[in-house]
């Protein structure tokens, strides 16, 4: 296997996942990327020896790995020299944790069975008990409430369509967004209207944070090691919303995805930072629908270039402008497929050249024409309304290579 | 004061690699090229040199779907050539 100097540790890391962390990992420098092909070939010239002697040489086996399973630790009873032990550990986001302690997460817990694995999780490929996500939870300050609503998020992670391997991994810096529908956000607090991303609400902050720890803590994406996110965002500590279904115009997420009105769901979708669609002139959808395209069309973007399924998040008042023009969802999702597309000209020759291998069909036969689409079909488009009042949305591109996923909330 | 450790349960297994071959001569090199940037130059290359240094057999060439999806055909490459070369992330 070739990796660049920058990425051996991810290489070595995913062929251990596998159980082979003896396969031979030749590296060149970083990066290929944006290197005239000439300068790669030299590379490859200086690697040669190392791959003939790795092609051609078994190997030695390690020592067989331990099974690790979780276990107690003595940590400091002083809650700032906690806070110390916790991050040399490798457990911790930055922000202060709550110590899971046996008594915390036995309330945590409840009558739940804290063996029960909920899922298995890439890259490392270890089991999330139900007792790992709730000392993940006691980590993030939740509550006993909460834990159905984050189980709920690490088996939608877990799905195959979420592609939790890539998403853990990749240079792009995606965050799993929790979106919230039903009963239980009335029930938890989980906050879909005003600053409904901003903080404010407790359910939102300790929900999207156990998400991320249990993501880094079991799933092993360490940051600057396993999960390789060039720059990250914000939402990578928490991220997580309620729909503000009462105050949609249209049926919200968990129906469309054929749950009924009273169900309550989690949907998982790996997701960039939010991007403002500021609007306060525009009084019909095709007058809004210029800017939630205009901002949402960038060369830059994964939806672009990947497909995929980027989302709307509609301010109510910017829903009720569209509706009030006679426009269901299904309606809005076609217009803005239609109008958010990126023209062939916005791309360097460089990328279209490398797109037109990875995407044929859009970059190189121009099914599209000229412009290039955000999704492959108007149904890929989410929209989600959520916020409070005043006339601003926002588009949230999302990784590409992955689909949401819905998933019901179980006691 | 006692604290639950977060890690789940890892479940490590020592998989076996494919025995080297103790040479490439006459041998059939394969490519899967990743999708990254570049890679496939970069692939592409090193088996161009090894079939004039080492007097390998030939190259055959697949490529992933995508950088970030997995090949589909494994079993097919494993089966057709004697070694491969592949890249992981960047």
């Amino acid at each position: 296997m070739l990796a660049t100097d920058a990425f051996a540790d991810l290489a070595r890391s995913a062929a251990a996942a596998l159980g082979r962390p003896h396969l031979p990992v030749v590296t060149v420098a970083h990066p290929l990327g944006g290197v005239e092909p000439a300068a790669v070939r030299a590379r490859a010239d200086g690697a040669l020896e190392a791959v003939v002697a790795a092609l051609t040489r078994d190997p030695e086996p390690p020592a067989p790995p331990e099974a690790e399973s979780a276990g107690r630790l003595e940590a400091p009873d002083d809650l700032d020299r906690f806070q110390e032990w916790v991050m040399a550990q490798g457990w911790g986001d930055g922000l202060p944790v709550l110590p899971p302690t046996p008594a915390r997460v036995a309330r945590l817990l409840g009558a739940r069975r804290p063996d029960v694995v909920v899922a298995r999780l890439a890259p490392r490929r270890a089991l999330a008990t139900v007792e790992a996500v709730a000392v993940n939870a006691a980590l993030a300050g939740a509550g006993p409430e909460h834990l159905p609503v984050i189980l709920a998020a690490v088996r939608a992670v877990a799905d195959p369509r979420f592609n939790l391997e890539a998403v853990q991994t990749t240079t792009h810096p995606c965050a799993p967004l929790v979106i919230v529908n039903g009963p239980v956000r009335r029930a938890l607090g989980l906050h879909g209207g005003a600053n409904a991303l901003g903080g404010g609400a407790r359910a939102n902050a300790v929900v999207g944070r156990a998400l991320r720890l249990v993501l880094q803590n079991v799933g092993g994406a360490v940051p600057g090691r396993v999960d390789r996110a060039t720059l990250g965002h914000p939402g990578k500590f928490t991220y997580c919303l309620g729909e503000h279904e009462e105050a949609s115009p249209w049926p919200p997420l968990h129906v469309e995805r054929g749950f009924a009105p009273a169900a309550s769901t989690v949907t998982v979708c790996a997701a960039e930072a939010p991007h403002n669609v500021n609007d306060h002139g525009s009084t019909s959808a095709p007058a809004l629908l210029r800017a939630l395209a205009g901002t949402a069309a960038t060369p830059g973007n994964n939806n672009v270039y990947l497909g995929g399924e980027p989302l709307l998040l509609l301010g109510p008042e910017h829903a009720h402008t569209i509706a009030a023009s006679g426009w269901s969802k299904t309606d809005l999702k076609r217009a803005f497929w239609e109008a958010a597309r990126v023209p062939l000209a916005a791309f360097s020759a460089e990328n279209l050249a490398r797109f037109a291998v990875i995407d044929p069909a859009r970059f190189r036969d121009r099914v599209f024409g000229d412009r290039v689409p955000l999704a492959a079909a108007p149904e890929d488009v989410m929209v989600v309304v959520a916020g409070g009042a005043g006339k601003h949305s926002a588009v949230v591109p999302t990784f590409g290579a992955t689909r949401a996923v819905t998933v019901p909330i179980e006691a | 004061m006692d604290v639950l450790v977060p890690t789940g349960i890892a479940t490590p297994a020592l998989a076996p690699l494919a025995r080297r071959p103790p040479s490439l001569d006459g041998r059939l090199i394969g490519v899967l090229d990743n999708s990254k940037p570049n890679a496939g130059v970069l692939l592409d290359r090193l088996a161009e040199l090894l079939v004039e240094r080492t007097r390998a057999a030939g190259v055959r060439r697949w490529r992933k779907p995508g950088a970030s999806r997995a090949a589909a055909n494994v079993d097919e490459i494993a089966a057709t050539v004697d070694v491969l070369l592949t890249g992981s992330a960047d």
